[in-house]
């Protein structure tokens, strides 16, 4: 192997098994040379892909649905009221997001995964609430806790967000948590035929999106009372 | 240090004759099994592809849901890491059919706890982030494929449906402009000894 072939081994392979490449090493000063730099090379680029883990990632992946499924049995009572109000003004938005306002980020984000992640709530309850809104410094209580079918991280226009799948008595609804995001409260989105309701929120805001025909009012109280600070939970 | 499997133990012993038939438990235990072993690296991947941890973090858990709904389609344990991710790229390709926002800044990454690397090294690897994440696609994610996933060159090949020298020639290219990236600074101590 010439050298010339030899250091295009080393930038493709640096740490090929290749006998042909292995020998080559040992060819000349100028073959050694080279392949201390590529290795020294090699470990730092180790070093700068080797980004750490959250904490909590491993946790959340491991909260196996199946598992999941099995622990809880929960009764699918809604003591919701109904709350119709149609917000008129525009939306309050703050965040340094690309999404232009909060209108775009939910029809966005429902057009990429609202239809699949309810397609796996239905197929078995995932993820743990507590935690999820744990990491928000938040607690669901009891009346929305009950009902969550599915939740998980997601983006949000701040960072990171909640995405859950309610279990409710006319069918699954999907609720956004976006933390540091400000809306008009009641504000009412119509998209794709269904209809989303913003939620304005003491610690960010959600959005609660209705199936194709059913409107998402039913479930502003909920939503609203029930996504609560650690600290304030009754 | 980056060592794709590192866990590798973990599975190979448990998933050596698996019927494609499993029982809830032994179902729960096979996806325990997947996500430890190969979480990290999904993540580390996803952070590097997208450069958001919320998405990454999205992208994964996604794609273990998904793992987790079609776990008896996983007949060859060995094909787990290669399965895992052919799901979370198409995930990802679904994320950005409509939208490609930047890569963030990973400046920000705070550096592992071990190792403690010192001044010129932390400038190395702060040049070579910047690098890495300025990448065309086509360079950064056989590489990704490479180092975090321990990928060879027929394997990345393999899962980017081109052929093995297109692989070495993307690699390569890859190295060498980060490489050049890392010349162009002249503050740090033994870059230059990187050639």
């Amino acid at each position: 192997m010439d050298f010339t072939e030899f250091k295009r081994k080393l930038g493709a392979e640096p740490r090929s098994s290749d006998p042909e490449f292995l020998a080559a090493r040992d060819a000349s000063a100028e073959h050694r040379d080279a392949a201390m730099a590529a290795e020294r090379f090699e470990e730092r680029l180790e070093q700068a892909l080797d980004i750490p883990v959250p904490s909590d990632l491993a946790a959340g992946l491991l909260d196996a649905p199946g598992r999941r499924q099995r622990r809880r049995r929960w009764p699918l009572a809604l003591a919701a009221s109904l709350v119709v109000a149609v917000g008129a003004a525009g939306l309050v938005y703050r965040s340094s997001h690309s999404w232009e306002s909060v209108e775009a980020y939910v029809m966005d984000h429902y057009r990429h995964d609202g239809a699949r992640v309810l397609e796996l709530a239905a197929d078995g309850a995932a993820g743990d609430v507590q935690e999820i809104l744990g990491a928000f410094g938040l607690q669901a209580e009891p009346s929305l806790a009950g009902m969550v079918r599915l939740v998980k991280f997601c983006p949000a226009p701040g960072g990171k967000g909640a995405h859950m799948v309610l279990n409710t008595e006319s069918g699954l609804v999907t609720v956004f948590y976006l933390p540091g995001t400000r809306v008009n409260d009641r504000q009412m989105i119509d998209f794709d035929g269904r209809q989303a309701m913003l939620v304005s929120l003491e610690h960010g805001a959600a959005v609660i999106v209705g199936g194709t025909g059913h409107s998402p009012a039913a479930y502003y109280t909920v939503v609203h009372d029930a996504i609560v600070p650690v600290d304030r939970r009754s | 240090m980056v060592k794709a499997g590192s866990t590798g133990e973990l599975s190979c012993k448990f998933f050596a004759f698996l019927p494609v038939m499993l029982s809830e438990a032994q179902r729960i235990k096979r996806f325990e099994a997947l996500a430890r072993e190969y979480g990290a690296d999904l993540f580390r991947y996803a952070m590097w592809m997208c450069g958001n941890e919320a998405l990454a973090r999205d992208l994964v858990q996604e794609t273990f849901l998904r793992a987790w709904k079609a776990l008896h389609r996983l007949q060859n344990e060995k094909a787990a890491k290669s399965w895992l991710i052919t799901i979370l790229r198409r995930e990802y390709a679904r994320t950005f059919e409509r939208k490609v926002p930047p890569i963030a800044n990973l400046d920000t990454v705070s550096e592992p706890e071990s190792g403690e690397p010192g001044p010129d090294e932390q400038a190395e690897v702060r040049l070579l982030r910047a690098g890495i994440a300025s990448l065309a696609e086509k360079y950064r994610e056989p590489l990704l494929m490479q180092v975090v996933l321990g990928y060879s060159c027929q394997e990345i090949a393999a899962e980017l449906g081109i052929s093995k020298n297109a692989v070495m020639t993307q690699l390569f290219r890859a190295r060498q402009q980060l490489k050049e990236n890392l010349g162009k600074d002249g503050t740090t101590g033994d870059v230059h000894g990187l050639y």
